[in-house]
């Protein structure tokens, strides 16, 4: 029995974008050791491995070698499905993202919309994780997260549909198309269509932070007031799967703000396409977020969830009038 | 474009089964390879953290989340912002109304999508003062 193409197809996507987000999950820690130590004029992880290079190896064996505790009192199928629920559709969103011009799982027509279905069901599992732990401080951080988490989908949703509005399409791969040429056609500059839309990118930017609960917004996991919130009560594996799922997120995050923004697999200068701009797009994108996590300090949740409603919204309410008035008023 | 869509939905699912084996994948590597029990003199390895503490009532209480009123007024925008997909998606084709008509519509969505941050405003929603709440 043979197989048909497209089935080998599929599994070598799937297990290259497995393969792919746990290399990532692995070593976007390093990278966020490496970089928060040089920050701090420290010097990182150094001693396993060159340059501390088999840290996240050290750090894998470790988690799987700690004992599953599922501690009493607590529910426990919530418990348990929680991570698994944040890990899943973070897999799952990376079907449509296209790295390359034919280095796309699949190309779906409505996968915009499609990865930010997805990218809502996380909040339910740390939701879901953080009720179920039955921890005080869990239990503070699940309402956090969930009314941080609604505020910033709503600019975040916006942004995109003005982008929308402007590609005319939800299909990734076409909306890396349609920036084709210099860097002065990726929508960031697309000044034509929007003279906000820099300001679009930041917005997006800021959202991408705080739907990954990332410092200066991390106020599910806020150490030093609640201990780890939402994981407080995980141990070793469980807390493990969280954090690649979360980096997961990260990566999806960045990857999207590329292809939507900054041109996606395009060059700046037009010169060679491929999927190395892409990756060096996303890996600046991702640096961005560690570094700003290591130079700013968290932020009230006060200021959070105001910063989004006052500002974040009604500006990005005032971009969508304006683009839709460039597009069809003058 | 019917056998297109359920290649789509096949992708999907093979994503799906691939995540779950992905998040499930290391429980199990975690089960076989981790200790079972440890020496546990004090009976406290299952007790919930409380910094160290025995832990003082239960979590599962009442307590006042006073950022509620956010909440509402998500349901009103998260509607909404969905209803805006299609038109947003259909927007710049010229086929279907007359520009500046396609644009007051916008306009008034938008508009009357904005009074809720308005209302809210006025009603005090984004001012944190402390609220105390008399029985009497």
């Amino acid at each position: 029995m043979s197989l048909h193409p497209e089935v080998i197809r599929l599994l070598i996507f799937l297990v290259g974008i497995i393969a792919f987000a746990a290399l990532n999950a692995a070593y976007l820690v390093w990278l966020e050791r490496k970089e928060a130590g040089h920050i701090q004029r420290r010097i990182g992880p150094k001693e396993v491995g060159p340059f501390g290079l088999l840290q996240p190896l050290a750090d894998g064996i470790k988690l799987m070698t700690k004992q599953l505790i599922v501690p009493a009192g607590v529910d426990p199928i919530l418990f348990k499905i929680a991570p698994i629920l944040v890990m899943v559709p973070a897999i799952m969103s990376f079907v449509t993202i296209p790295y390359g011009e034919n280095l796309v799982a699949r190309n779906i027509d409505i996968g915009l919309l499609m990865i930010f279905a997805f990218a809502s069901v996380n909040v339910l599992g740390l939701l879901l994780g953080a009720w179920g732990s039955r921890n005080k401080y869990a239990v503070i951080s699940a309402a956090r997260v969930v009314s941080q988490n609604v505020a910033y989908e709503i600019p975040m949703l916006i942004t995109v549909v003005t982008l929308v509005m402007i590609t005319g399409t939800m299909n990734l791969h076409e909306i890396v198309m349609q920036q084709q040429g210099g860097f002065w056609n990726w929508n960031i500059l697309n000044l034509a269509a929007s003279p906000l839309m820099p300001v679009a990118f930041l917005i997006f930017f800021v959202c991408m932070l705080a739907e990954t609960n990332r410092a200066p917004f991390d106020m599910a996991e806020a150490e030093s007031e609640l201990i780890a919130g939402a994981f407080t009560e995980y141990p070793g594996m469980g807390f493990g799967v969280f954090f690649m799922g979360e980096y997961a997120n990260i990566v999806i995050g960045a990857s999207v703000a590329t292809i939507l923004f900054l041109g996606g697999w395009q060059c700046p200068f037009g010169l060679f396409p491929g999927v190395h701009w892409f990756l060096l797009k996303m890996y600046f994108l991702i640096f961005t977020v560690i570094w700003i996590r290591w130079t700013y300090p968290r932020t009230t949740f006060y200021s959070l969830l105001n910063l989004s409603w006052k500002i974040l919204i009604p500006i990005s309410f005032f971009n969508l009038i304006l683009t839709s008035a460039m597009i069809k008023v003058f | 474009m019917e056998q297109q869509a359920t290649v789509d939905l096949l992708y999907v699912a093979a994503f799906f089964l691939g995540g779950l084996g992905f998040a499930i994948g290391p429980f199990v590597i975690a089960k076989l390879l981790a200790a079972r029990s440890t020496r546990n003199t004090q009976q406290k390895t299952e007790q919930l953290i409380e910094c160290g503490m025995v832990p003082i009532g239960d979590a599962w209480i009442r307590f006042g989340i006073v950022y509620y009123l956010y909440a509402l007024m998500f349901v009103a925008f998260a509607v909404d912002i969905l209803f805006l997909f299609p038109v947003a998606l259909v927007y710049k084709s010229q086929t279907l109304v007359g520009a500046l008509y396609a644009f007051v519509e916008i306009l008034i969505f938008v508009g009357i999508l904005s009074l809720i941050i308005i209302y809210a405003w006025k009603k005090g929603v984004f001012k944190w003062e402390r609220k105390i709440y008399n029985p009497r």
